[in-house]
């Protein structure tokens, strides 16, 4: 457990942003945590916008492949560790031990593979709806093309919304809420109090699987509950996301979900 | 206290229950039987073996079923094959309701309904228990959430009589309440008739212009008379009253309904005044609370079937007291959305009449519907005019339909999530949705407290607003419950006293 508070602070070492941090880091695990709140969000977005724009080719090079390999799980170990350090002092954590702060982040958007996922996912409508025209164009009107067109069309279509869904997409860990901002042709911007949380799944259908993605789904007790899911997110992140809302929703004394 | 268990009656009504849920089989054993040269007595044999199997099984079913309400839970052990133990607690308890309908009040039996926020069903379901045990339990839950003991002196508090509906008032509310749903249902009946209608007169022309009127009306007419029917039997005797923190409703001429709701579990409350309970000055409230799944319209979230409009408002405010509302109204460029919409709406229809006049046989005077074109704009307007919002001090009203005008009151404490959207069309405008969601049942009828089509700007401030008042509303109901706690511990500190129930 110490191990994964103590790595990113000897990577980060050498970073100019968090440069003089070391020194009074290593004083006790209590303020290891409580410290990093800070610093962490300037060096968390730029981690993210590495890790969302291209995962790919950071691994490739030297001093970049050192923080692509070491962030996520620093960041993964983050939320880990201060469980680690409350269910030892005993099962109950009080909303007041929870520093808000230390789970709250900046805008993100979700990885770019889950256009793949919802490429896929148009694969099999196109499909569907291309065979059909294509019996009935090839039975009915003589037209043997019109199927391969439908099919092309609705692809083409679905890669355009695709991308475009992408685009629109985003969401933000705020103080008391989680704020997502999505929707091609409506703009969707939606508010979920912490207080409100229910409960938080992470579901992974094969396609996500495949490319190593989750969704996680906030459910709360409103009548439009099961609404609220975050896709795309990268397995370590959407269990971040999940344990942090876990412990905002807690910090947040959810004694009136209802 | 010792467990309990159903009335013995119960046994016998739910078996004839069984029973006459298989009465089709009677029918077709009957049948069957003569028309193969079977005895009768076979069939008749059948029904009676099912009838003695169907007793024996709830039999059991009653001697195994055993409730007992202890401090701060209310458990049930039942099950026949499988054993299922529940225990409820009774902070989380939603709503009590009795109801029994003819048969039930005959014997003397009555169905107890406990239901909580989770879950999709109901959560506790005792069918049946006597009557006196039905109020003896239905007192007893709502004593102990108060966290009175049984043997305590304390008395009931004094229930106070809100409303209760006079024969004047259940007639409007039969005349109004005529529900526009049966008309469309008309619609589908018409086509059948009218062949049979046209048959009387020579002309096919003469009559289907004549008959189609006459059936249309005298449809509506009949489905007017049963729907009025209907609710004047459903809220025969309707009364309200208030006794502490909970309303007591009773109901119903031939199917009673008795039930409690909690108020510190109210989380919307809704004004309806369709356009022709409007005219006379008339209006409804409703109540919702999370215990019902959402699209039950079991009706029993009615706190005020019908009353005047004045009244109405007055006993809103008595259950959730909110301010005059500031109506903020959507500019009138929505307006013209409306039309815009209305009006290609019924371009739409001209195509398809069009398309029907020219494919099919039938051949009329398509251009007709284009009449439909200066109706638009008059829609619009009436739209637009219903259409309202306000935000005040601890609630959120919103406020739209013209058929059915409905008014929500949402208290911020209660907002589940905030949802503001903005369609294509509406970004051209510069227009947006702003949806409070609650709790409440929302569902088929009852629609979600929405801000529509207001100013971009608005909508997006008002997200903000209603968000951050949530969160103020939510510190303060935080410091209300530590000052209580506090007091409950100093207050303990001779003897065990009171919880303090999480839903408080």
């Amino acid at each position: 457990m110490s191990d994964g508070d103590a790595e990113p602070d000897e990577e980060a070492g050498p970073d100019p942003e968090s440069g003089s941090d070391p020194p009074d880091g290593r004083g006790s695990e209590g303020r290891a945590t409580r410290r990093e709140a800070p610093d962490r969000t300037p060096r968390g977005r730029a981690a993210t916008g590495e890790n969302d724009r291209d995962p790919e080719p950071a691994a490739g090079n030297g001093a970049e492949a050192n923080r692509a390999g070491t962030d996520p799980p620093g960041r993964d170990a983050e939320p880990a560790a201060t469980t680690g350090d409350h269910s030892t002092e005993g099962s109950e954590v009080t909303p007041e031990e929870i520093d808000v702060d230390e789970l709250t982040g900046p805008v993100r958007r979700l990885d770019p593979r889950v256009r793949y996922v919802w490429v896929l996912g148009s694969v099999v409508g196109a499909l569907v709806l291309g065979g059909i025209a294509g019996v009935v164009g090839f039975v009915a009107f003589d037209r043997p093309l019109l199927g391969p067109a439908v099919f092309l069309f609705l692809l083409g279509l679905g890669a355009v919304l695709a991308v475009l869904r992408y685009r629109s997409w985003s969401y933000e860990v705020r103080e008391d809420s989680l704020y997502l901002e999505r929707g091609v042709l409506t703009h969707t911007r939606t508010v979920v109090p912490y207080v409100r949380i229910q409960h938080v799944d992470a579901s992974r259908g094969p396609v996500e699987r495949a490319l190593g993605l989750a969704t996680a789904v906030v459910y709360t007790a409103g009548s439009r509950g099961a609404d609220v899911s975050i896709p795309g997110l990268t397995t370590d992140r959407a269990d971040d996301l999940q344990e942090r809302l876990k412990r905002l929703a807690i910090a947040a004394e959810g004694e009136d979900a209802v | 206290m010792p467990a309990h268990r159903l009335a013995p009656l119960s046994v016998f009504y739910r078996a004839g229950e069984t029973v006459m849920r298989l009465a089709w089989l009677l029918v077709i054993a009957t049948i069957g039987s003569r028309s193969m040269g079977v005895p009768t007595e076979v069939g008749v044999g059948v029904v009676a073996a099912g009838l003695v199997l169907a007793l024996v099984y709830q039999f059991v079913y009653w001697e195994r079923y055993e409730y007992e309400l202890t401090g701060d839970t209310f458990d049930i052990r039942s099950g026949v094959l499988s054993k299922r133990t529940r225990e409820i607690p009774l902070g989380r308890i939603q709503n009590v309701d009795l109801r029994r309908n003819v048969v039930q009040r005959a014997l003397g039996i009555a169905e107890v309904r406990l239901e909580t926020a989770g879950g999709s069903e109901t959560e506790a379901q005792l069918r049946f228990v006597g009557e006196d045990e039905a109020e003896r339990l239905r007192d007893a839950v709502s004593r102990r959430k108060r966290g009175v003991s049984d043997d305590s002196a304390e008395s009931e508090p004094e229930a106070e009589l809100l409303f209760a509906v006079t024969p004047r008032e259940l007639l409007i509310l039969g005349v109004t309440s005529v529900d526009l749903r049966l008309l469309s249902l008309a619609s589908v009946f018409l086509p059948v008739l009218l062949p049979s209608l046209t048959d009387r007169f020579g002309d096919p022309l003469v009559s289907f212009a004549m008959a189609a009127p006459l059936g249309a009306f005298g449809l509506a007419v009949a489905a007017a008379v049963l729907s009025g029917l209907y609710s004047i039997t459903n809220y025969y005797g309707f009364r309200l009253s208030r006794a502490g923190s909970e309303l007591r409703y009773e109901r119903g001429l031939l199917q009673q309904f008795a039930g409690t709701i909690p108020l510190e579990k109210v989380q919307t409350l809704a004004v309806t005044e369709n356009v022709l309970a409007r005219r006379l000055g008339y209006a409804s409230l409703s109540v919702e609370t999370a215990g019902y799944a959402p699209g039950d319209s079991s009706g029993s979230q009615s706190a005020v079937p019908i009353a005047e409009r004045e009244r109405v408002f007055s006993l809103a405010r008595s259950v959730d007291a909110f301010g005059d509302p500031d109506w903020q109204r959507p500019p009138k460029r929505a307006r013209a959305r409306y039309v815009v919409r209305y009006v290609s709406l019924v371009l739409v229809l001209t195509g398809i009449a069009y398309a029907v006049d020219r494919f099919t046989g039938l051949s009329y005077a398509w251009y007709y519907v284009l009449l439909g074109v200066p109706l638009a704009p008059v829609g619009a307007h009436l739209k637009w005019r219903n259409l309202a919002y306000a935000v005040c001090e601890d609630h959120v009203l919103t406020r739209a339909g013209f058929w059915s005008r409905e008014t929500r009151v949402v208290p911020y404490y209660r907002i589940q999530t905030v949802v503001h959207s903005q369609s294509v069309f509406q970004r051209r405008r510069h227009l947006a949705t702003v949806l409070v969601d609650t709790a409440g049942g929302g569902g088929i009828t009852g629609s979600d407290a929405r801000a529509i089509d207001i100013d971009a700007d608005d909508a997006a401030a008002l997200r903000e607003t209603v968000h951050d008042r949530l969160q103020d509303s939510l510190t303060e109901a935080r410091a209300v419950r530590r000052r209580r706690r506090l007091e409950s511990i100093t207050a303990a500190g001779t003897g065990p006293g009171p919880d303090v129930s999480p839903g408080d």
